[in-house]
This record gives C-alpha cells, sequence and structure tokens, in this order.
C-alpha cells in the first residue's frame, strides 16, 4: 500500500448528496452520500450494478450538473467554493472551469472523442486551445501528457484509429492534460487484460505522487484498487460501508455479493460465483457428432478471408493481426459435445472475437470449415445459422430496440414456437436471468449489467443448440455473473454446447469444463 | 504553394457565383474543364468524378427527358410522338443548365474534395463565430464513415440474435429493428460527447488558439479579396443588366 | 478563481440582437419568394435565366445563413452535439433514397427529430446546416437550405403544440408542413435548376409540363404531390424513433420537458 496521508489533508472535492433524482423518475437515484476527497489519496467506490456510481461520478465531475438531467438536494464543495443545491436560487456549474479542477473518464472511451480533430495530439490539445493557450506551451502539455501515458508515437495518429485500451489512455489524457487535483474513472479496468490493468495501475500511481486525488469506480475489486486508501462501498444509491480496503475485504461481509472478486485475485473456486463443479457436471463424452466443430479453421483479412460482408468491417473490432502471416486464425481445430462448456482465453487482440465470429457464418473461414451438428455452415446465412448457434456480442445495445424488455425477448419468438408459447417462454427467459420484475421497463433504463443478461435471455428463450458469449464478464456485476453462470450451466444441462471467450483466465477455468488459450491465431490446450 | 483553406473556399465560390451569373455555355464547359483538370493534377478526380456523376447524371437525364420532350414554349419542333415534342429550344435549355449546374458542382467538389478539413475546422475555429459551424461540419465528416460501420455492427448483432435481417423480415420492419438500436445509441453517446466537450470548454466564451497551425500568406490575403470582388461584380452586373421583370 | 465555478445569467442584450437577426433572415426568405412569384420572371425557360436563379440563390442562402447566425450561438452544448447526429442520418437516408426511383426525398428525419427534441429553432438552424454541410458532396442541395430550416421550425412548432402527443396527429401535421415546405422550394427547383434532380420527380413535372403547364406550376404541382407524402411519412418515422427512446433520454432536453412535447411524460418538476 503505497498512499500516504501527506500533511495536506483538506479535502478538496466534498460532496454532501441528501437525494439526486432524474427527472421523470419517482425515486431518487442518490440518497445519504458524504464524501471527502484529500490531494494525493487513492479513493475506490464500490457499488454492484445500477448502484448509482456512474451518476456519482458524473454529478462529483460537472458531467451532470444539477438542473439539466435531475433534481439535486444537498452540496459540492470544490476547492474552497461550496455550491449549495435544492434551495430557490440554484446555481448553474459552469462545467468548463468545474472540469479543470475535476477531471472525468467515462465507461465508454470513445465517447469522449470530439469527432472534430484529426490526431491523437490535437484531441489531447482541445481543451487548452478553448482555453486560449499559447501554442508553445500547448505543444508541451500535449508532450508531457503523452509521454506519462505512453502516447508518443501515435501523437500523428487518427483518434479514430486507436485500438480500445490506446482509446482508455487518450480519454485519460484528456482528462488530465489540464493538470486536475482530482480524477474519476468509472470503470476503468473493464475489458483490459492484465498487462494493460498493470500500465495503468502504474499511472494511478504517478498521479497520486503528484499530488492528485483519484477516483475508481468499480463493480470489480480489481488488484490495483488493493492499493486505494479509501474504499466506499455503494448500495442502491447510499452508502452502506467505508473504511480501508483490510477492513472491507471479502469475508468480512460488508461488500454486497454484487461485487466482484477481480480475476487476478485467485479466490477458492468454490467462492467464485463463476465456479463449475466439474466432476457433477461433466458432459456425457465421445459419441455421437460434435456440436460445433471447428475443422482446420484458418482466417486472414488480407489474405483475402471471404468475408460475408467485406465493406465497413472495422479491424479494430475484430482483434488484431498473428505476427508475420497476415493470417487472424491459423488452422484452428476444435470439438465441443453437447453439454460441454468450453472457454477460449488470450491477451487483447489474439483474435478471439475473430473465432467467436465464425460459429455462426458472419466470418466465413479462409480455409477449414465450421459444422454445427455435423452439417456445415458454408453458405448458410448467419440469420439462419442463429436458429441452432446464440451468439452474444460485448454491446447488448446493438440488439435491444424494443419498448419493454418482454416484448424485446418475445421478438421473433412466435414463428420458432407455437403462439400461445411464445408469451410463457419469454417469460421463462426473462425470470432465468433474473429480470421477471424488469419485464416492463424500457431495456435502455435498465443498468449496464441487465441490458446484458436481458440480451442473454433474448438469445436462451430460442433455445439455441450452440450457445457463444462474447466476453462475458465484462460489464457484469457480481449478480449478474451469477446469473449467467446459472443460466449458461442450465443451457448446458439441457444439452446445450458453450463458447465462452474471455481474456479473464481464471474466470474461464473457473466456469468452464474446459479451456484453451488462443495466442498468435493459434490454439494451443 | 499550399493553398490556404479559405482561398481554396473563395475560389470555388467565386468560380461558381461568376459561372451562374455569366450564364454561357462556353463558360461552364471552360470551367467544368478546368475543375476536373485541377483535381485530376491534385489526384483527387478518382473521388470527385464518381461523386460529381451521382449528383449529375440524374439531374442531366431529369432535365433532358423533361425539357427534350416537353417544353410547351418551344417553337422549332424537331419531332414528335402523341404529347411528346422534341423541339430545339428545349434541348438547348436543357444543356444549358446541366452545362451551368455542372460548372457549380465540379468547382465546388473540387474544393471539398482537395480541402484538408482538420485546416479547414482550424481556420474556422480560430475565428470566433465559426467555432460551431466547424464543429458541426468536422464531425458530420467524421461520424458518416463511423455510422456505416456502426449499421454493420448492429445488422451482425441482430442477425446473431437470430433475426434475419436481409431477407424475411418485412423490409419497414427491417428498418425500425436496425434504426431505433443506431438512434438510441448516437444520442446516447451525443450526450456523452456533451459532457465530455463541456469539461474541455467547449462553450467558453473568451477567444481561442489553435494547436494546427495552417500558414496563411498575405499574397492568398490580396488574392482572396481579389477573388469576392470579382463574384460581388459579376452578379451585381447581371442583375443591373437584366432588366427587372424579364 | 471561485465565481467562475458557476454560471452567470444570460445578458438580455445578446438575446435581442439574436432575435433581430432571426426577424431579418425569415424576412430575406419571405422578401425572396415573394419577389420570385409575383414577378414570375419570363426568363425561365426563356433567357439565360440567371437573374431570377441569382436572386432565388442569394435571397435564400441569406437568409438561411442569418437564421444559422442567430440561432447556433445561442443553441445549448447538447443541441449543437446532436447536429451532426441528425446530419449524418439525413444524408445517408437522403442519399440513398434519391438513388433509388422512389418519388420521395426523407432527407429530413434528422432535422425533424433535432425539431421534436430542442424545438423550432433549433430545427431551423439544423435543416439549414443540413443542406450547407451535405453540398459538400452535393452541391444541389444548397439552394434549398432555406426550405429546410423552413421544414425544421414547422416541425418544432408542431411539437411544440401537442401534435407528436398523439400518433395520428404526426402524419398530419407532416401532411401540412410538406404543403408549405414545397410550395416555397419550388422557385429554387424552377429557377435556379429548371427542373427537379431526381428522375422519379422529374417524370411528374414532364407530366405537368406535357399538360402546357409553366415550368413553375409545373414544379410546385410535383412538390405538392410528393412534399406532404414525403414529410407524413418522415414525422411518422420520427414519432416512432421518439417514443422507442427511453424517458430519461427524452426528458434530458428542456423542450420536451417544458412543452410536454410527447405523451407519457410529465411536465417539468421544480423550475
Amino acid at each position: 500500500m503505497s498512499t500516504t496521508h501527506s500533511t495536506q489533508t483538506q479535502p478538496i472535492l466534498s460532496a454532501g448528496i441528501r437525494s439526486f433524482t432524474y427527472f421523470g423518475d419517482d425515486a431518487s437515484v442518490l440518497e445519504g452520500i458524504d464524501l471527502n476527497l484529500v490531494p494525493g489519496t487513492f479513493t475506490a467506490i464500490l457499488g454492484a450494478s445500477g448502484s448509482g456510481k456512474s451518476t456519482l461520478g458524473r454529478l462529483l465531475s460537472g458531467w451532470l450538473p444539477p438542473r439539466t438531467g435531475g433534481t439535486l438536494r444537498g452540496f459540492l464543495e470544490l476547492a474552497g467554493t461550496r455550491l449549495d443545491f435544492g434551495g430557490d436560487r440554484e446555481p448553474r456549474i459552469n462545467p468548463a472551469e468545474w472540469g479543470r479542477q475535476v477531471g472525468f473518464v467515462p465507461q465508454d472511451p470513445a465517447a469522449v472523442l470530439t469527432t472534430v480533430r484529426a490526431t491523437v495530439a490535437e484531441e489531447l490539445a482541445f481543451g487548452l486551445e478553448n482555453a486560449a493557450m499559447e501554442r508553445p506551451a500547448m505543444k508541451a502539455a500535449v508532450e508531457r501528457t503523452a509521454a506519462l501515458l505512453g502516447l508518443m508515437e501515435l501523437l500523428e495518429r487518427n483518434p479514430a484509429s486507436l485500438s480500445g485500451g490506446q482509446l482508455r489512455r487518450l480519454a485519460i489524457g484528456c482528462a488530465i492534460i489540464a493538470g486536475p487535483r482530482v480524477l474519476i474513472m468509472d470503470e476503468p479496468f473493464a475489458s483490459l487484460d492484465s498487462a494493460g490493468t498493470a500500465g495503468l495501475a502504474r499511472l494511478l500511481q504517478d498521479l497520486l505522487k503528484l499530488g492528485t486525488a483519484v477516483v475508481v469506480l468499480s463493480q470489480v475489486v480489481d488488484t490495483p484498487l488493493l492499493d486505494a486508501g479509501t474504499w466506499v462501498v455503494l448500495e442502491n444509491g447510499g452508502v452502506t460501508g467505508n473504511g480501508t480496503p483490510a477492513e472491507l475485504q471479502a469475508g468480512s461481509g460488508l461488500l454486497p455479493p454484487g461485487i466482484r472478486a477481480s480475476g487476478g485475485e485467485p479466490a477458492p473456486a468454490g467462492d467464485h460465483p463463476g465456479a463449475v463443479h466439474a466432476d457433477t457436471l461433466l458432459p456425457r463424452s465421445g459419441a455421437g457428432v460434435p456440436a460445433l466443430e471447428l475443422r482446420g479453421v484458418s482466417f486472414g483479412y488480407s489474405a483475402g478471408g471471404k468475408e460475408a460482408q467485406p465493406r465497413n468491417m472495422r479491424r479494430r473490432d475484430l482483434g488484431g493481426k498473428a505476427a508475420g502471416s497476415g493470417l487472424v486464425l491459423q488452422g484452428i481445430n476444435v470439438r465441443i459435445q453437447s453439454g460441454e462448456i468450453l472457454a477460449v482465453t488470450g491477451p487483447n487482440g489474439a483474435g478471439k472475437s475473430t473465432l467467436l465470429r465464425h460459429l455462426n457464418g458472419l466470418l466465413r473461414p479462409t480455409e477449414g470449415s465450421v459444422l454445427v451438428h455435423g452439417r456445415d455452415i458454408a453458405g448458410v446465412p448467419p440469420g439462419e445459422a442463429a436458429r441452432s448457434v446464440g451468439l452474444l456480442f460485448q454491446q447488448p445495445r446493438d440488439q435491444l430496440f424494443e419498448r419493454t424488455a418482454l416484448r424485446e425477448v418475445r421478438f421473433g419468438l412466435d414463428r420458432l414456437f407455437h403462439p400461445d408459447e411464445a408469451p410463457s417462454r419469454a417469460m421463462e427467459a426473462l425470470s432465468a436471468v433474473g429480470l421477471a420484475e424488469a419485464a416492463h421497463t424500457h431495456p435502455a433504463e435498465l443498468p449496464a449489467s441487465g441490458q446484458r443478461l436481458l440480451a442473454l435471455a433474448t438469445v436462451l428463450a430460442r433455445k439455441p443448440s450452440v450457445l457463444a458469449l462474447d466476453e462475458p464478464t465484462v460489464a457484469l456485476d457480481g449478480g449478474g455473473l451469477a446469473l449467467l453462470d446459472a443460466a449458461v450451466r442450465s443451457a448446458a444441462g439441457e444439452g446445450a454446447a458453450v463458447v465462452l471467450v474471455s481474456h479473464d483466465l481464471d474466470y474461464a477455468r473457473a466456469a468452464a469444463h474446459r479451456v484453451v488459450m488462443l495466442d498468435g491465431g493459434r490454439l494451443d490446450g | 504553394m499550399r493553398l490556404h483553406p479559405l482561398t481554396s473556399l473563395a475560389a470555388a465560390g467565386s468560380t461558381a457565383a461568376i459561372t451562374t451569373a455569366a450564364a454561357s455555355l462556353p463558360l461552364s464547359l471552360a470551367v467544368m474543364g478546368a475543375a476536373v483538370v485541377l483535381s485530376a493534377r491534385g489526384g483527387t478526380a478518382r473521388r470527385l468524378l464518381p461523386a460529381a456523376a451521382a449528383v449529375l447524371l440524374p439531374l442531366g437525364l431529369s432535365l433532358l427527358v423533361m425539357h427534350g420532350l416537353f417544353f410547351p414554349e418551344g417553337r422549332t419542333v424537331l419531332a414528335q410522338w402523341g404529347v411528346a415534342r422534341v423541339t430545339a429550344e428545349g434541348l438547348v435549355f436543357a444543356l444549358e443548365r446541366t452545362a451551368q449546374l455542372g460548372a457549380v458542382v465540379l468547382a465546388l467538389l473540387a474544393f471539398s474534395f482537395s480541402v484538408s478539413v482538420p485546416d479547414l475546422v482550424a481556420v474556422l475555429s480560430s475565428r470566433g463565430v465559426h467555432g460551431r459551424f466547424a464543429f458541426v461540419l468536422a464531425s458530420t465528416l467524421t461520424l458518416l464513415p463511423a455510422i456505416t460501420s456502426r449499421v454493420e455492427r448492429i445488422r451482425q448483432a441482430q442477425e446473431s440474435r437470430g433475426l434475419v435481417v436481409r431477407r424475411g423480415l418485412h423490409r419497414a420492419a427491417a428498418f425500425r429493428l436496425q434504426a431505433v438500436p443506431l438512434v438510441l445509441s448516437l444520442i446516447e453517446d451525443a450526450g456523452t460527447r456533451t459532457a465530455a466537450l463541456e469539461a474541455r470548454g467547449f462553450s467558453n466564451p473568451g477567444p481561442r488558439t489553435s494547436y494546427r497551425d495552417v500558414p496563411d500568406p498575405i499574397l492568398q490575403r490580396v488574392l482572396r479579396a481579389v477573388l469576392l470582388g470579382a463574384a460581388a461584380a459579376a452578379v451585381a452586373a447581371r442583375l443591373l443588366l437584366t432588366p427587372a421583370g424579364s | 478563481m471561485s465565481p467562475s465555478l458557476t454560471l452567470p445569467a444570460p445578458a438580455p442584450a445578446a438575446a435581442r440582437k439574436r432575435r433581430l437577426l432571426e426577424i431579418l433572415g425569415a424576412a430575406a426568405i419571405a422578401a425572396t419568394y415573394i419577389y420570385l412569384v409575383l414577378n414570375q420572371p419570363a426568363d425561365i425557360t426563356g433567357g439565360p435565366g440567371s437573374a431570377s436563379a441569382l436572386i432565388a440563390l442569394s435571397g435564400f442562402l441569406v437568409g438561411a445563413i442569418l437564421l444559422i447566425v442567430a440561432v447556433l450561438p445561442a443553441l445549448p452544448a447538447s443541441t449543437v452535439v446532436l447536429i451532426p447526429v441528425a446530419l449524418v442520418l439525413n444524408i445517408v437516408l437522403g442519399q440513398f433514397v434519391g438513388s433509388t426511383l422512389v418519388p420521395f426525398y426523407l432527407d429530413a428525419i434528422g432535422t425533424v427529430l433535432i425539431a421534436v427534441l430542442a424545438g423550432p429553432a433549433a430545427g431551423a438552424a439544423t435543416g439549414a446546416l443540413s443542406s450547407i454541410v451535405w453540398s459538400f458532396f452535393n452541391p444541389t442541395v444548397l439552394p434549398f437550405a432555406a426550405g429546410a430550416a423552413l421544414i425544421g421550425c414547422l416541425a418544432g412548432l408542431a411539437a411544440r403544440h401537442g401534435m407528436f402527443r398523439r400518433f395520428y396527429l404526426a402524419p398530419v401535421a407532416g401532411f401540412v408542413t410538406g404543403i408549405i415546405g414545397g410550395v416555397v422550394s419550388a422557385p429554387v427547383a424552377a429557377f435556379v435548376f429548371g427542373g427537379t434532380s431526381g428522375v422519379a420527380t422529374g417524370a411528374i413535372v414532364s407530366a405537368f409540363r406535357s399538360m402546357g403547364d409553366t415550368l413553375l406550376a409545373a414544379i410546385t404541382k410535383q412538390a405538392l404531390i410528393s412534399d406532404p407524402m414525403d414529410k407524413a411519412i418522415v414525422f411518422t418515422v420520427v414519432a416512432v424513433l421518439a417514443y422507442a427512446l427511453p424517458r430519461r433520454a427524452r426528458l434530458q432536453y428542456p423542450f420536451v420537458r417544458r412543452h410536454r412535447v410527447l405523451a407519457g411524460t410529465s411536465p417539468e418538476q421544480g423550475s
């Protein structure tokens, strides 16, 4: 633990939130929160999906100025200026001045890009331009920030061409270039592999040494958070725990089950929400046609791989290329039996998502073939293959379009099952992922974890015989992950073959019968 | 010499204005030729020509059919089928109009395909009022390609869910399937982007500086003034020399 | 440092100056239209036709630009950031529909969406900006900036007066908007282009011309056939999209809260 309480203990940012309510909502999202952030200290605010973390982070950072999105009762105090809200003469926060002192990095780093700057350097400089900083000083600041974040080689690149990890560093750079005294980050470690997490942790230590008050909002106890000076536990919009990590850590009973232990921190297999007791659930081995088989599958974009839709596919969405050969996948052979759960792991950019897209024909192998129940799916359109192969991507919002969760799950079921059966099947699938009570909620108003579970329900309701999930741990809180695991296990128990793709090796080991490693386009293990 | 974005804008704009004011077929054809040659030398002809063709072919075809076949004012009848009369006046009118519009379209497209958008944005942003216009222009140009890849991602996600979007489903239903998540995510992203931009001083009232350095030599400033003056003179001459109402 | 953490109240003088610019812009557009229709320049199909083309172009363009200058600086950042999204929707759908043989345009969905979420002024600015930015790849849409601004403004007014609260009223409002918008845009097509830019719309104009109509009359009639249907479709699509938005997303727009634009959203609480 490296956080030292310096001589300076006067908080730079304090908040006393009696309540915060979004416009049009009846219930408040936050209630009874008191926070004091001292320069040079590291605070982790832990809470399950839907606990109000993101709302709190955006309120503290001026990204959700009271009066524009909802009603705040209470006060915010930044650098000695106290603003009281909820009275007759409400102050209006000046987001630009607030932003100079409090930097914020949201969950989706791509959304902070201005979209009007052509290079990483100019993107970083945007805030300085608006503050009318002279060009030489601006250049110096850009270089200093880029050096701190390891963005030096990327300064002339177009921001739209960066990978996910690089984008996150750029978003942090945009937040810290003006030298804020507080930095708030929302789920910064989600979807980073171990190398990325370690790099970000080093950066946090650097910022702490410079005297920045660092706040991380998270639903997972990632390893770097063990170094925090204070943990604040948020549950249903209120603070239920406040103390050092040692006081609150697993076993104290003070962490709600929605907060997951990190993958990096070895937990006993039984405690892991995703643990499968392999001996009790081993699939009936051997005999018969495998549910899913990949025979010598190779794939490369430049090598003239037959993409189902060659246009518009951005390579960065699909993982990196294997070194040298130009092939993303090389001679992949794998068989999965009915009832078996297989996990595919590997670092970011290993080609995991590309592999996944082969399972239902969204991408077609350059060489080799994909067989579902012994039938080659070459030439079968993905929408047809989806009858037996349910594939779930990371971004649930791409597939949700209805006004309520129930309608979402029901959509298209009439054509698969008897119309009288469809409503009960839809409700059953919603219950299986714990969303029965949210049946009439707008999908977009569910918390991130709920949206992923709803997307899962839409697939489960169709009873696919092969279920493939992309990075199931991302955006799911502890409760959500437990529900997902239960749903996956019961699908496997009913005979579905399951493929999980995850960068989180510990999760993969706990959740699957069999783990294979994808690296450099080849499969080991 | 590297052209300042405003110089090329002034050149394209005044060319368009003068061609419209002159309304002379030879001039229109000359401008069309010049625009194509310039863009070929600048290496943008490959993108310019298809874009221009996409605009001009339907337009020209529409005018040709409309005036070539039906031109009640025409006197010199060349051919006649039922109500359709091909008249010399109609053909000339269609040709003149197409050439005139072609000249304007090619001149403006030659500008938009050759200009460096980041330079243009930097120049506009550093000039006060135009900052927001520059934002709208540049952001639209950035989002356009991004949106096609997003539509693709949505389609893939929905096909994976078992919705056969390309066949089977009725077209209007398929449109709703894709449009709702697209618009929703765009609006949601815009909300986040607003907060991010505001935190970085997007609405600051004061002066701005620019990280990107776009040199603006004095010669080009003079050239711009001359071009704008010529355009204004051409327009004024046409308006004053044409008797009102005729 | 401390007082600057909050924003001052907006100054009334600036608002008055903007109001003046708005009125000037609207007046320029109206005057141009009236001049063109009253004068009915005979040279549309006769002479080189450039004087009326220049008047139509410059009058409508100046009006549109004045509107942008008046409205754009006063819009909240949340609306400014949404405008590019609207323009992309306009352009993508407009290019696509324009390339088919359908006598519609469907190039105003983004504009109308903004008008419904952020009001008539924002709608007008979006319409005008849409034509100007789109002219970056298709200069022929530039002269229609004033017409597009009018559509945005009318859509905003319709939203303000509750036409989007009932689902069946939206196409009606669109139909009426289309009539007005079509009539105002027809002189541009007639004087600047001497026709229409699409093949399908051109066929309709040809039909009227074959009956001996003047070009302006033929194009106005064509506009009265295409535009109301087109805008009725556009308004309906926007209503579908607006009601698909989650409540929290709709209510972040003060215009939607204040005027209860969409059914089922409670009026603004507190202030």
